[in-house]
């Protein structure tokens, strides 16, 4: 890809909520909508669709495009691995437009956690389906849960390592255990991402947690859910949608004086560094290779410095801590010191998840945060960073994306 | 109630070894490398037909969580437990969960050794009990 081909020219969201009355279907056409209206577009001149991979994302392009009217779809693509796909959708969405295979694509994500498919519970309906509800023994109530083997999940699920929670306590445990931080530095880490970002969410009327303030004694009187991650460490869970529209950079300056180009953005994979991964031969903290962040940055042609604004994917408080290290803008082990000293609230050298982040706006699988970054962009935020000219959008395990006005 | 590993042809024998009460993770027949979870072929040489070789057991906790909250109706009456990757003397780590101490007690890089816990009928899992040695509650000689 080619710096400033391609453009995101139109945002749309739903409310953020507990339990919204949408079902995902309808919540993904409101959040299309306004994305197009924004761009000065209309459902028919879509020709293009990048989405999340099932069992991810609910809501299929035949239902898109059956409930929008679109004539003809040429150009359709899914990105597997959850968070993974947060870079690779717009990857995928920008190689369509520059190699002439679409002219107009959204990209989308929407959720209805509170109809089913909780991240935080494994024994509902979760993203990957019934999971475990198969039975064996009969149905009465001594009846087992068998774990059916799939991605190693059988290998972990009978001992209890179930959700995501549990696993990236398991990370943040080994930080510690690598940097030699006692408890307390963890906490205050920890807590410092927490309480930044509950401030920032004060400030964004879209964010789930605007009216709750938390300071030290809440963070810390929260209870443990997997040590170390108390519960404000934890996303939140909700419903809602986010997409947007990518175009050609020509037709984006045609739609509107703003657009937020596309610098770069990227996917990668190796071996058991999926989102999740968690059987990785080396260090349990590489959850890319470094290569794959000096690829974003040399593919866009900007250096750390450039970057006014970062949005982070946050499941937990531990993911943004590390990924100022991974993304390169703090040095290995460095970043529990940095957030604590230096911080990433309002007129730090980077401010993080100036939204609230999935920990206080609301959890939209990293989409939430691409919204965010072309509302920095283009001057418009909540929390507006001045200025702003560059934003990074990064998921842990390496998919991310360089932002630009 | 309990939580059980489904099988797989690629799977079912280590399974069948922990019924057994033995440890054990692929090696590679033509070059010698040791890895778990299981694959078809090693991934180092990529040579067909991995064998099952037995492991001694003994490792150390790489890393671990302390859970309270549970994510799961069948583990509502099981917390607080703890969770652990263990590095085996032999390289390959496993999740496990460790068993027969106090929370409070487990610590990374501790030395554990596997034990076997029958859960179901016919279902065994190999779980980690801290090694002890006299007169050093954390086993860290």
């Amino acid at each position: 890809m080619t710096a400033r081909e391609v453009a995101i020219v139109g945002i749309g969201q739903t409310a953020y909520g507990k339990a919204l009355p949408g079902t995902a279907w309808d919540l993904a056409l409101e959040a299309i909508l306004g994305a197009l209206a924004d761009a000065g577009l209309k459902p028919a001149d879509v020709d293009g669709i990048c989405r999340f991979a099932p069992p991810f994302e609910p809501v299929s392009e035949p239902q898109l495009v059956r409930a929008l009217g679109i004539p003809e779809l040429r150009f359709f693509a899914e990105s597997p691995l959850g968070g993974e796909a947060l870079g690779a959708v717009l990857a995928h969405a920008a190689a369509a437009v520059t190699a002439g295979l679409a002219s107009t694509v959204v990209v989308y994500r929407a959720l209805s956690q509170s109809r089913g498919g909780r991240f935080g519970r494994a024994d509902g309906r979760g993203p990957g389906g019934p999971v475990g509800s198969g039975k064996a023994g009969g149905d009465g109530p001594e009846a087992h849960v068998v774990v059916p083997e799939e991605d190693n999940r059988s290998f972990a699920w009978p001992y209890g390592l179930m959700s995501p929670g549990q696993l990236f306590a398991l990370w943040a445990r080994r930080y510690a255990v690598v940097h030699g931080l006692v408890d307390e530095d963890l906490t205050r880490a920890l807590g410092s991402i927490a309480i930044t970002q509950r401030a920032y969410a004060r400030g964004n009327p879209n964010a789930m947690m605007r009216d709750r303030k938390m300071d030290w004694d809440d963070y810390r009187g929260a209870r443990m859910i997997s040590e170390p991650l108390r519960l404000f460490d934890l996303c939140l869970e909700n419903d809602g949608a986010c997409a947007y529209v990518v175009t050609g950079a020509a037709t984006a300056r045609r739609l509107r004086d703003d657009p937020v180009y596309v610098l770069s953005a990227t996917q990668t994979l190796s071996p058991y560094r999926e989102p999740m991964g968690i059987y990785v031969t080396g260090e349990l903290l590489e959850l890319f290779p470094p290569s794959t962040a000096e690829r974003l940055f040399a593919e866009a042609g900007v250096g750390r410095a450039d970057i006014d604004v970062a949005e982070f994917y946050d499941a937990t408080s531990y993911m943004p801590l590390r990924s100022l290290e991974s993304y390169g803008f703090v040095p290995d082990g460095q970043a529990w010191r940095y957030v604590t000293e230096t911080g990433t609230g309002p007129g730090s050298p980077l401010p993080v998840n100036t939204h609230g982040g999935h920990l206080s706006e609301a959890y939209l699988h990293g989409m939430n945060g691409v919204l965010e970054a072309v509302r920095q962009l283009r001057g418009t935020a909540s929390n507006q960073v001045p200025g702003a000219e560059v934003a990074l959008v990064g998921a842990p395990a390496g998919s991310a994306m360089i932002l630009a006005r | 109630m309990a939580v059980v590993p489904g099988m797989t042809e690629l799977t079912a024998p280590y399974w069948q070894a922990a019924r057994e009460n033995r440890l054990v993770v692929q090696e590679c027949q033509s070059c010698r490398q040791l890895w778990h979870p299981p694959l078809p072929r090693c991934p180092h040489c990529h040579a067909a037909g991995p064998a099952w070789r037995q492991v001694c057991g003994d490792g150390t906790i790489y890393t671990y969580t302390v859970v309270r909250h549970p994510t799961h109706y069948a583990f509502a009456d099981q917390v607080p437990y703890v969770l652990a990757i263990v590095e085996l003397a032999e390289g390959p780590r496993l999740v496990t969960a460790i068993t027969g101490a106090a929370p409070e007690e487990v610590r990374a890089g501790q030395p554990v050794r596997v034990v076997f816990r029958e859960v179901a009928d016919g279902v065994t899992l190999p779980y980690f009990a801290l090694v002890r040695y006299q007169g050093d509650d954390h086993g860290t000689a």
